[in-house]
């Protein structure tokens, strides 16, 4: 751009993100993999559904079915598992850090003082199996943290504490 | 009201007394447009009827909104009850308010009275005070400035605050505001406007057009040239008055003695808005340059403050019309409290591999439209010539990606962090440090193979979350450490330790 002028050197020096500390529970792929079917159970069979019914909508539906169906058959067979080897997360006295995704991955840090409130959720299929998702949210709605597939025990200590931490930060987290 | 209250307890107040005459005046006016309505032809005007019954209502309801409506400033809050049916009692802690802005419509405006609308960044907590006369819209903005205790009942003199200009309405600023290849528009919405209003009366404006333009006499082609030729100087006219209106008398002022210091923007003609930013929630300043306004080095300027979103409040954000470049950076010097100049930075090229990305990007998507609609087509559902249209694109998606790699960019400047983006409209915005309040990175396989990351800036002020897309990680990551080095040491190690991850 003509408004810039040649930039300064760049500061290399030899950086690298840590990952965090704690690995899931080995419960999350089963989790994932109910979860995962269950979804392609409900959208395949209703288009699959409508498919073979309605024969006027084949030329739109086929197609559809076409990469849809590779696409869910990768999701349940190797998403779950790729999922659990990537995700990882910790939660400091003076952080929550967390990495998640699989294709794309994603590091997220938020510092205590700034959490604004800590959810602990509990699904259908993660009740049966012991597990639990955390919430962190801050001001900020896109830079909020969620923790999936911890052990229902871990979730609560892991929520407990940081509640007390973050209770005896001072400042309304803006 | 009458009723005594106890010592040291604010009274609550109500609203103008004028807001009966308003109304009176508007049940009047109903009558009259209704009276019309009946008699001016045979058959009754039904538009003027309903138009009539709906001011009718919409007065009584106003009169009955007078009545019910009381409000209060205590030291530590604003109050507002009100309601008949559904009783209602809004309370807002005082330094939760961030903007005051008085409004007025040309009636009630000549009755002397204004809206004052308090807002505090969520809908759920603003609120709207209709019909106080101009003393008490002044008074109340006045004492909802930080730092003032609310007034006596008595009239306090108006001076009070020391207060530095910072920028006035020059006239210069005018023609780089009017002057756009949307004009047509401006014109059109209007045009459109009077035609349904003339229609029930039963004028056809735009068949009287045709008529006078001779429509029929010409090919297509000069007929959109004369349209055009006719339109711009009214699309023109048209914007120059709508933004002198807004912008009549426009002022921006820092107000009051430090620390409880405020930025305040004054202006219009017909409706003033004056909205007062505290700088102690003051987080940061951006530059919003949409592509052809960025070429001939224009600028709009925006404040990033908590509470104050950036898009669709523009309102409140927005602090100066669009002016030349230059002059907009010695303008944002003044603006920020501490005067530096963040946003004239020189800042850090994204590497290559985020030109290539965006070349990619720009024939992927229309080749995965494209491979889409051919699927389609193939099964029977399209016609076959509509497969290629999605690849017609590529000729402008590819200047885009160039656009766009060249406009990404990042940096530190002293209490600031600075990043810049976009293709259609440039964001360049320099956020204080301590305003972040979380870091993201992203990587996708590609950018993983590229040595690159996204890096989002969480923050609670303005658009509430800011990307810097493509960094190589070296940079991401000095970026990150230099901006808050305190929270980058969390999660960043200098290169050579080994992994310590436990089950």
């Amino acid at each position: 751009m003509a408004d810039i002028s040649p930039p300064p050197p760049e500061p290399v020096d030899g950086l690298r993100l840590r990952p965090p500390r704690h690995r899931l529970d080995r419960r999350f792929i089963a989790w994932r993999t109910l979860q995962a079917l269950c979804w392609a159970v409900g959208v395949l069979g209703t288009l699959g559904a409508v498919y073979g019914y309605a024969e006027s909508t084949r030329p739109w539906l086929g197609p559809v079915l076409l990469v849809a169906g590779p696409i869910y058959a990768v999701n349940i067979a190797v998403m779950p598992t790729w999922r659990f080897l990537v995700h990882r997360w910790e939660a400091t006295d003076d952080a929550v850090y967390a990495l998640g995704g699989w294709l794309t991955r994603k590091w997220q840090i938020v510092p205590i003082s700034r959490i604004q409130s800590i959810d602990t959720e509990v699904g259908l299929i993660q009740r049966w199996l012991g597990l639990a998702t955390v919430t962190v949210t801050t001001a900020s709605s896109d830079g909020k943290i969620t923790i999936e597939g911890l052990d229902v025990r871990v979730a609560e200590a892991t929520v407990d504490r940081l509640r007390e931490v973050a209770a005896a930060t001072e400042g309304d987290a803006t | 009201m009458s009723a005594p209250f106890p010592a040291g307890e604010q009274p609550w107040r109500r609203l103008s007394i004028r807001v009966v005459y308003l109304d009176l005046i508007r049940v009047a006016i109903s009558l009259a447009t209704g009276y019309l309505g009946i008699a001016l032809g045979d058959d009754p005007v039904w538009p003027l009827i309903a138009g009539s019954c709906a001011g009718l209502f919409g007065a009584l309801v106003d009169l009955k909104r007078w009545r019910t409506t009381r409000y209060r400033i205590t030291p530590q809050r604003v109050e507002m009850r009100s309601g008949w049916l559904a009783r209602k009692h809004r309370i807002v802690a005082r330094d939760r308010i961030r903007s005051v802005d008085s409004s007025a419509r040309v009636l009630p405006r000549l009755l002397g009275l204004r809206t004052v609308q308090v807002g505090s960044g969520e809908s759920e907590s603003s609120f709207k005070l209709d019909g106080l006369d101009r003393r008490h819209a002044v008074r109340l903005q006045q004492e909802l400035m930080p730092g003032q205790a609310p007034a006596s009942e008595a009239p306090e003199p108006v001076a009070g605050d020391p207060e530095t200009v910072i920028a006035r309405l020059r006239r210069d600023w005018v023609p780089l505001n009017v002057l756009t290849v949307w004009s047509v528009f401006a014109a059109a919405s209007p045009l459109f406007g009077l035609h349904w209003l003339l229609r029930p009366v039963g004028v056809d404006l735009f068949g009287l057009g045709r008529g006078l333009l001779g429509w029929e006499s010409r090919g297509p082609a000069w007929n959109v040239i004369l349209v055009l030729l006719i339109a711009y100087p009214i699309g023109i006219g048209v914007t120059t008055v709508t933004f002198l209106i807004g912008y009549w008398n426009f002022e921006l002022v820092r107000k009051g003695t430090p620390p409880d210091t405020a930025l305040v923007t004054r202006r219009g003609l017909l409706t003033t808005q004056t909205v007062q930013r505290t700088d102690e929630r003051l987080r940061g300043i951006a530059f919003e340059e949409p592509l052809v306004w960025r070429w001939l080095r224009l600028t709009e300027t925006k404040v990033i403050a908590t509470g104050l979103r950036q898009i669709g409040e523009s309102a409140t954000s927005g602090v100066l019309p669009r002016i030349r470049l230059g002059e907009a950076r010695d303008l944002a010097a003044k603006i920020l409290p501490d005067g530096s100049r963040p946003l004239e930075t020189a800042l850090h090229r994204h590497p290559r591999g985020a030109l290539v990305r965006r070349l990619g990007w720009a024939v992927y998507w229309p080749a995965l439209a494209s491979g889409a609609l051919l699927l389609f087509g193939l099964a029977g559902a399209l016609p076959d010539w509509v497969w290629p249209l999605p690849l017609t694109l590529v000729p402008l998606t590819v200047p885009a990606a160039v656009v766009a790699y060249r406009s990404l960019g990042h940096g530190l400047a002293g209490a600031y962090l600075v990043v810049r983006r976009g293709v259609l409209r440039r964001r360049t915005v320099a956020l204080q440090r301590r305003a972040v309040i979380g870091w993201t990175f992203e990587q996708s396989i590609f950018q993983r193979r590229g040595g690159r990351m996204t890096v989002g800036v969480a923050t609670a002020a303005g658009g509430r979350y800011y990307t810097a897309p493509d960094m190589s990680v070296e940079q991401a990551l000095a970026f990150a450490s230099g901006a808050t080095p305190e929270l980058a040491r969390r999660f960043i190690d200098p290169e050579g330790r080994p992994e310590q991850a436990q089950p």
